[in-house]
Formats: C-alpha cells, sequence, structure tokens
C-alpha cells in the first residue's frame, strides 16, 4: 500500500468523522482511562497518523524516559507498516522522524508556564512548525482548571491542536451516567471532545463523551487491539 | 619459579612461589626482603590471592572529580604522600594526569594506570579520559577493566557524558559502583542522583549510604549495612571515626537500609530468609550485593566528597568487597589457528600466556607498553609471539607503573596489569607464548570522520612530524595519517574536531613541531540509489600479446555493509583465477566517487557473465574490464553523496532551552528530543558534523559558558541537493585547476 492510501484508509478517518472533522486549531482533546488500558498507544497511533500527513508533532511526556516513548512510535510504526504492507517504509520512517519531537518534562519539576515557554520556543527558535501536540502522563490530579486553560490559550495562540491523555484514579464508579469521569468534570468547558477507554470482551472500546457542542454519539466505530495496539475498525 | 608481582608491597629481591593451589588459585610464596627492611635477608611466606586482585576503572563526566578521587585513593593507600590538585596551582598537578598538557587543561586524556594496595588487596586502576572526543582510549581501557567506579557529580548528576561512558560500559559487560561526589557542594542532592542512575542510566541503583549534612554542612557518611555514622578526622581525612548514627538521621537511615534490604535481598535466598527472621548479618548481605553488582543487575551507591577528604576509604572498601576479581570475569581470545573459533581463557599462571598490549606511551626511556595479562605470566627474559605482526619479542624489562613513576619487577601473572619496555607493537595487539596463536577480540574502532592538511613550517619541524604522526598511529587507532597522492599534502584523520586538536597541540609541546593547518574537511562519502546494469569488454591490441576481459552484471545498493562481492557465474565463462581480479578491480573503482572525490560506499556488485580469451585474458586486463565496467554503470546508478551525521548531546540550565534549539536548527540539525528537570535542560540531536565547526565557541557564547555539549559519530546521511550541488562544483573546479596545471 502506498502512503495516501494508507492515510486515506486509516481507521482515524472515523474517528474524524465522530468529532466533526477532528481537533481543529486551538481545539483540546482527552483520551481518559484507568493506567494501562491504552491511552499512550492511542496517542501513539493518532501521532503517526499525523505524521504520515507530514504534519509535525511534538509530544510531550511527563512520565516516561524518552528512549521508552521512542519504542512507542518504533513499535506503532512497525505494526502499521506490517498490517498495511506499507511500500518504502525506510524512507518513509526517515521523513517521519524529521517531522516528530519529544519533550520530555517532570510534572513536580515544571510549572503549566514553563513548559509552555519551551514548546514555543521549540516552535519559535526549534523553527519546527508543529500541527498537535500529544501531552502524555499528564496529572489532572495536580493540575487545575487555570493550567488547562493556560493549554487552551496557547493552542488558540500558536494554532496547534493539543491531545492529553489522563490516567484515572480514585475508586469506582469513575465515571457518571453520561460517562464523564469524575476527575474530569470541573474541567469540560476546557475541553473540546473527550473520549474514553475502557477494556470490553477481547478489545478496547472508545466512547466519546464530549463533542464540542454537539451530543456525544457514545461508542465510536472504531476499536483498540490489544494485541497489536492499533486503533482499528 | 619466581615471581616480581608483589615487589610493590615490600621491597623485595627475590621471590619464589612454593606452591600453587589451582581450585583455590592461591599462592604460597618465599620472599627475600631487600637489605633496606630486613637487613638479616628473614625469609617471609606469604599468601597471595587472584581473588585478592582488582583491575578497576574511574569512569565519569568530565568535572565530576573523578582526577581528584584518584588522588585521594593515591594517598589514602599511601602511593602518594601528598595531595595534589588536578587544576593544581601547586604548580605540580595530579599524580595520574601524565600529560603535560592535560595537566594544563585540568582534563584526562592518556589512561595511565597505577597499582595501590587496600586491605591486602591489590587494585589496579586505571584513570580513563572523560571527554566524548577520545572514546577510543575510553573503550581501549574498558577493554582491559574487570569493573569500574562511576563517578558522579552530585549537582550536576547524570549528564550527557555520564550516559556515553555508563554506554561505553554497558558495551563491555562491565560491574560497576557508583560514588555521588561533590557533597560539599551548593546544590548537592545524591538522592536526585540516585534516582537518576534509574531513570536515566537504567540502573538498578541502591543507597549503600546516607549523607551526614550537605553543602558546606557535609561532616561524613552513614553507613547502611553497618548501621553507623563514618567520620573523616585528621588534616587530610586520613583517620576514620565510627559513632552512633546522629539521632536525627536514624529514621531516615533506618527507611533507607530497609529499601537497600529490600533491593539487595533479591540476589540472595539465604538473605531474605534472615531478613524474615530479623537475623541478617553484615557479611550475607555484602555477599548479595557483591552478586548483585557482578551480574550487572546492581548499582550500589557510595558518597561523599574527595576534595573534602570524605568517603574515600569506605569506597575502597567496595572496591574490594564487591567488585569482581579477574578469576570472576570471562574473557574469551579466538584461535586464528583454528578457524577463528572462541577459546575461554583461564585465569591460570601455569597455563600459556594471552596477554593484551592496550596502551603504548612515549615516555622519557622508550615506547611504553600497557599490557593486560589473561592467562599464564608473563617473566623477565621470556619470549611472547605477537600474532599480528608474527614477531617474537623478549622481555626486557618488566614495570608496574605509577603514572610517571615506574618499578621493576621480574613476573606477572593472569590477571594483572603491567608494562613492558622497548617492545615494538601496535596497541591492540596480542601477545601469546611461541605456539599459540591466538589473538583477544578486536576492540571495536570506527572509522575518522574528519580530515585535516598539515604542513611542516621549517626543515626541523619536518622531521619531527613523521616521528610525532608515527607515534600518535600507534597510540591511537582512530588517529590516522596519509599523504595525498594529488596535493602531495599530509593528511591526518580523526574523531572530531578537538581529537585533532588534541594531537596539534602534543606535536608542538611534546615534538617541537610547528605546523600549517587547512580548513577541516568532512569525510564525505558517495553511494548509489539503484541498480543499474553493467556489460563491459576490454581490449587493447597494440602488438604483443593483447588484453582481453569481458564482464557482465549489476551495482545494487548495499543497505548493511561497505562492499559486497558476489560472482553468480555459471559454465566458467571467466575463468576461476580471474575472479579475484574482478574483485579488486571493482575495488579499486570503489576509493573514488565521480561526484567529489570522496569513496564510494554501500555498494553491491553482482558479476553475472562474462567472456575471456585463450591467450589474451589475464589479471591485469579483468582488473581493468571491472573498474571500467563499474565506472560506466556508476552514472545510472543515481550517484549521491552522504556526510557524517553527528549524534549530539546539548545540556545546561533551561533558561537557555530556546538557545539550544536554534543552535540546532541554524546547523541542519533534527531535534530528537528534550529533557527538562527543573533547572536543568538536555537536548538530543542528529547534526551534520560538517556544520559543527567551532560550535564549542558558538555555545559558550550563547550560554555565558554555562552549557556543554557531547557529539559522537551515528550515521552516514544524505546532503541536500544544494550542498551536493556545492560540492561537485568545487570538485570539479579543483579537477580542472589540477589538470591545468
Amino acid at each position: 500500500m502506498v502512503k495516501a492510501e494508507l492515510i486515506r484508509r486509516s481507521p482515524l478517518r472515523i474517528l474524524e468523522k465522530s468529532i466533526h472533522g477532528g481537533l481543529k486549531d486551538g481545539n483540546v482533546g482527552v483520551l481518559a482511562s484507568r493506567k494501562g488500558v491504552g491511552k499512550t498507544a492511542c496517542l501513539v497511533h493518532i501521532a503517526t497518523d499525523k505524521l504520515f500527513q507530514d504534519k509535525p508533532v511534538i509530544h510531550v511526556s511527563y512520565a516516561s524516559r524518552v528512549d521508552y516513548i521512542i519504542t512507542w512510535y518504533e513499535d506503532i510504526f512497525k505494526e502499521i507498516a506490517k498490517e498495511r504492507q506499507l511500500e518504502s517504509a525506510l524512507d518513509i520512517h526517515d521523513e517521519i522522524i524529521r517531522n516528530r519531537v519529544i519533550m520530555n518534562f517532570r510534572q513536580n519539576a515544571a510549572n503549566t508556564d514553563q513548559v509552555l515557554k519551551s514548546i514555543e520556543a521549540m516552535i519559535d527558535f526549534g523553527k519546527f512548525a508543529a500541527d498537535t501536540v500529544m501531552v502524555d502522563g499528564y496529572d489532572f490530579e495536580k493540575a487545575t482548571c487555570e493550567d488547562l486553560q493556560k493549554f487552551k490559550d496557547f493552542a488558540q495562540k500558536t494554532g496547534v491542536r493539543v491531545w492529553f491523555s489522563s490516567s484515572l484514579k480514585g475508586d469506582e464508579p469513575l465515571f457518571d451516567k453520561k460517562g464523564i469521569p469524575h476527575e474530569l468534570k470541573g474541567c469540560l468547558d476546557q475541553l473540546d471532545v473527550l473520549i474514553t477507554l475502557a477494556y470490553q470482551d477481547d478489545h478496547v472500546r472508545l466512547r466519546l463523551v464530549k463533542n464540542f457542542d454537539f451530543p456525544p454519539p457514545g461508542d465510536l466505530k472504531i476499536k483498540l487491539n490489544p494485541k497489536t495496539l492499533l486503533i482499528s475498525e | 619459579m619466581h615471581c616480581g608481582y608483589v615487589n610493590h608491597l615490600f621491597d623485595i629481591d627475590f621471590i619464589e612461589i612454593i606452591e600453587y593451589n589451582y581450585v583455590e588459585k592461591t599462592f604460597f610464596l618465599t620472599a627475600v626482603l631487600s637489605p633496606n627492611q630486613c637487613s638479616d635477608k628473614d625469609f617471609i611466606q606469604m599468601n597471595m590471592n587472584i581473588e585478592e586482585m582488582r583491575n578497576i576503572g574511574i569512569s565519569a563526566h568530565i568535572d565530576s572529580g573523578k582526577t581528584t578521587l584518584t588522588e585521594r585513593i593515591l594517598f589514602y593507600t599511601k602511593k602518594i604522600h601528598k595531595i595534589h590538585e588536578v587544576n593544581g596551582k601547586d604548580g605540580v598537578g595530579a599524580t595520574m594526569d601524565s600529560m603535560e598538557l592535560e595537566k594544563e587543561r585540568g582534563i584526562t586524556i592518556a589512561s595511565a594506570a597505577t597499582t595501590v594496595n587496600w586491605n591486602g588487596h591489590v587494585i589496579n586502576i586505571i584513570d580513563t579520559p572523560g571527554h566524548v572526543d577520545f572514546t577510543i582510549e575510553v573503550e581501549r581501557s574498558l577493554r582491559v577493566l574487570d569493573s569500574a567506579i562511576l563517578v558522579l557529580c552530585s549537582v550536576g548528576g547524570v549528564q550527557s557524558q555520564t550516559i556515553t561512558v555508563d554506554r561505553q560500559l554497558k558495551r563491555y559487560n562491565v560491574p560497576r559502583i557508583a560514588f555521588i561526589n561533590k557533597l560539599d557542594r551548593i546544590g548537592a542532592d545524591p538522592f536526585k542522583v540516585k534516582e537518576q542512575l534509574n531513570e536515566r542510566l537504567g540502573h538498578n541503583a541502591v543507597l549503600m549510604q546516607i549523607p551526614i549534612g550537605l553543602e558546606n554542612q557535609h561532616e561524613g557518611v552513614v553507613d547502611l549495612v553497618r548501621m553507623e555514622a563514618v567520620f573523616f578526622d585528621g588534616n587530610d581525612g586520613e583517620e576514620v571515626r565510627h559513632e552512633d548514627i546522629p539521632s536525627y538521621l536514624l529514621e531516615e537511615a533506618e527507611k533507607r537500609r530497609e529499601e537497600m534490604l529490600d533491593a539487595v535481598s533479591m540476589f540472595s535466598d539465604e538473605l531474605m530468609e534472615a531478613i524474615l527472621e530479623g537475623q541478617e548479618t553484615e557479611d550475607l548481605i555484602h555477599e548479595a550485593v557483591r552478586k548483585g553488582t557482578i551480574s550487572r543487575e546492581l548499582t550500589p551507591v557510595f558518597m561523599g566528597s574527595a576534595y573534602r577528604n570524605k568517603g574515600v576509604q569506605p569506597l575502597l572498601d567496595a572496591v574490594v568487597r564487591y567488585l569482581p576479581n579477574p578469576a570472576d570475569v570471562e574473557n574469551f581470545a579466538k584461535d586464528l589457528g583454528n578457524g577463528s573459533k572462541e577459546v575461554r581463557l583461564e585465569a591460570n599462571p601455569d597455563a600459556d600466556c594471552v596477554s593484551l598490549a592496550y596502551k603504548l606511551e612515549d615516555g622519557p626511556y622508550g615506547q611504553l607498553t600497557y599490557i593486560r595479562i589473561y592467562q599464564g605470566e608473563i617473566k623477565k627474559g621470556d619470549r611472547l609471539y605477537n600474532t599480528r605482526s608474527g614477531q617474537t619479542i623478549r622481555i626486557g624489562r618488566l614495570v608496574k607503573m605509577h603514572a610517571d613513576n615506574m618499578e621493576d619487577i621480574s613476573q606477572a601473572i593472569s590477571g594483572d596489569i603491567v608494562a613492558l619496555f622497548g617492545v615494538d607493537c601496535r596497541s591492540g595487539d596480542t601477545f601469546v607464548t611461541p605456539g599459540l596463536n591466538y589473538t583477544m577480540t578486536s576492540i571495536f574502532v570506527p572509522e575518522p570522520v574528519i580530515s585535516l592538511a598539515v604542513k611542516p613550517v621549517d626543515n626541523k619541524s619536518t622531521d619531527n612530524l613523521a616521528k610525532a604522526l608515527n607515534r600518535f598511529v600507534k597510540e591511537d587507532p582512530t588517529f590516522r595519517t596519509y599523504v595525498d597522492p594529488e596535493s602531495k599534502q599530509t593528511i591526518i584523520q580523526g574523531m572530531g574536531e578537538l581529537h585533532l586538536d588534541v594531537y596539534l597541540e602534543r606535536m608542538r609541546r611534546e615534538y617541537r613541531t610547528e605546523v600549517e593547518t587547512g580548513k577541516p574537511q568532512v569525510a564525505y562519502r558517495e553511494a548509489i540509489s539503484q541498480r543499474a546494469e553493467f556489460d563491459h569488454t576490454h581490449r587493447k591490441q597494440t602488438g604483443g600479446a593483447g588484453q582481453f576481459g569481458r564482464v557482465t552484471g549489476y551495482i545494487e545498493p548495499l543497505s548493511d555493509g561497505q562492499y559486497e562481492f558476489v560472482n553468480e557465474i555459471k559454465g566458467g565463462h571467466i575463468p576461476k583465477e580471474f575472479i579475484p581480479s574482478c574483485d579488486k578491480g571493482f575495488r579499486s573503482a570503489l576509493t573514488k566517487g565521480q561526484l567529489t572525490g570522496f569513496p564510494i560506499t554501500s555498494v553491491r556488485i553482482v558479476l553475472t557473465d562474462g567472456q575471456s580469451h585463450p591467450v589474451d585474458s589475464s589479471d591485469l586486463a579483468f582488473q581493468a574490464a571491472a573498474r571500467e565496467a563499474f565506472v560506466q554503470a556508476y552514472p545510472k546508478a543515481r550517484p549521491q553523496i552522504l556526510e557524517p551525521i553527528m549524534k549530539l548531546s546539548v545540556e545546561g540550565p533551561s533558561e537557555f532551552i530556546g538557545n539550544y534549539f536554534s543552535s540546532i536548527n541554524q546547523r541542519r540539525g533534527i531535534i530528537i528530543s528534550s529533557v527538562e528537570d527543573g533547572t536543568f535542560a538536555r537536548v538530543d540531536a542528529e547534526v551534520p558534523l560538517s556544520e559543527m565547526f567551532g560550535y564549542a565557541t558558538v555555545l559558550r557564547t550563547l550560554t555565558q559558558g554555562k552549557a556543554e555539549f557531547t557529539m559522537e559519530f551515528l550515521k552516514y546521511g544524505k546532503v541536500p541537493v544544494t550542498i551536493a550541488e556545492e560540492l561537485k562544483k568545487e570538485y570539479l573546479e579543483k579537477r580542472q585547476k589540477e589538470s591545468a596545471s
């Protein structure tokens, strides 16, 4: 399969369709679940899809080591290339690396202003024209709505879109009747899109619980395959 | 059997091994003491043991104070009687820094070896360089070590050079203990550094001590095994005082001891059971730590301040307690007489000798060759065979080294590191008992990536330049030199700007050679990007015997490797004896690409058919046919220019992160990642070497001298079209100029 066809037939087109064309400049989306369900896999798959489209991605990580994140990208790329029998995979791999940068912070040591300042420095001084910022391992328990608002303002100012992953903690039930995580309820105004992940039978289902100001459709027609860790139809 | 090995313990005239127990690796020796020690020539009986020998390195980031630490080790082991500093205000400089240049720059380049004694153990210390441009020095030192002390700065923690050095330790499977130094500095945080060991280096680090006070309050350490406070009294910290743990630290010490026991008990069921019963003993803990350390699954962490004379003696205790002896380590050689089959070496002095020359030094008394004995023994007067050169040498003088001082010995046994005098050899040569044909696994030697034309300014310098180059090439396999056949210029090649700078400096200082240098030249390469066919006949008839050879086949890119020749001819269209001629012809065509004149790499050449003539075909005819065929096929295979891409790591205060990004971006670099940990930041990137000249100055200017970088060769990458065009134009102009002249 050639790259253009791979992009066209990606299951992420279904996600985009469900959220009215995907996140736009200045939008903020969140993938939320308990730890170990597959948020990072989803985040990296969404980022890799952007990279296939030659759109630069900044991956901000709070929790993991850089080499660990790089391994995620390598594994997801390999799985996609294998599953879709991607032509000229090596050349494409070399191209997409140029459009990806990983920024690692300690949430304890770096406050939101500092993080945003560094991302801005990467865009301005590093001449890295980011399309999307992936924020992985962000601790929403420690963060305030003000912090999220700062990310949203930053996204609007710089014209990027931001995807967060959020590890939900605490006792059951994690979600309210509408499927919205209790932990994130206070900050819904700052979020445009909210997707939750949970195990269901042999796969991980993705449920859209906030869809801009539209009524959320609930379960999406895509799922996460726990074996390949790819989003599939 | 005679043994001079213990000469450094006592001033001994004569020693005889009267019994050797191979199972316990124990010698019983009889020694005659020198008259100054024992006027009646009393006999003493000593128990020498391979298990009481340690070969250690001290590896670290350049400013973590490892030379100061080494200096203190020499002082406490009574090898030196006065302490000097590396940035010595007393004009002496640290003893282990044997080169004048190093003393001036406050850095360590050469890996001098020295021997010390501690608690009845013999420790050979190899002082390894900290700067990444001298990696080959580090690599060679690591090859002969059995273990290492990884020194870290308690303020800077794990920095990019620490990562490089640690990677090298891992590559050679070297077990290590960590020493967090400089606890007296402002901002010292050993707990943070221990976390960094785990997070950044992937170690399983465990604190064996905690500090008693930090910064200017630093007084000593708490030993978590013995649960006691250790203080260092006297003018130079030489008096170790053991006390009860100060009450304000008791809770912390108990918590940390529990953590330590948790981690350590994973290596001993016996200890685990003892802990459950509350019966753990010091010996059980030591045994488990040793097991974990030797298996490289545990990094015990010690701490102190070498500069303030704190924490060094417990570190030495840890070296003998936890680090392996030569018999604990598996070493292998290749048997060249048996298809390079790997042979395990035995740390047995009675076996045939196998030893590796790992470092050469040009001293005031001639060439000094440092060797590590892996098997057997070496005695004065022995004959040894150099498996590379095929020469047999006679051991004249055998010495133990202490930086610039040496002690003559008459014999050394397996596991030991000694130096030979007056032996003509290269670094990396294997010396064996005649009759053996073993070679030690070759040390990984990267290809040089930068070259520089040098021209002596006068006749005296011309003579000395040859001597200097001859010496450097023998000492350092990554330093190369040749005379360019076209320009007749002497070219030196190395691993980076600083690497060559140091050699230029050494030319001036040690050989009084003044040279003018050209512009540093990056080692470009050419490579093809698609398959192209060839079918070429070489025919020449000039009276007498003619020349005839025809070759058919194709060339294609080779993804892993530099060159591959495949003969697929069936039916003998080219007689067998001319196939190597074709290979030789193709190889000669690769030495100079058509775009830039640089060598061609990563190419597979497949010969599918050909033709010969019963009279006119010859070795030369087929060489010419192959060479010409390649020249014809090459332009059709879409050749490209490749350049060396370096792995760059910049680190310093976070406040300058924008400067790091912009400086990398301006140099065509690709930023791979950045890590920010409070006020500290590190940026990793891939950058073309051609853009990195003078980067040290630029970075210094951008960051008020607060940031630093390391750089090492990563890969060859495609040159962008605009730059490729410039390079082609330059080459064309050069050729036109040459042909006009």
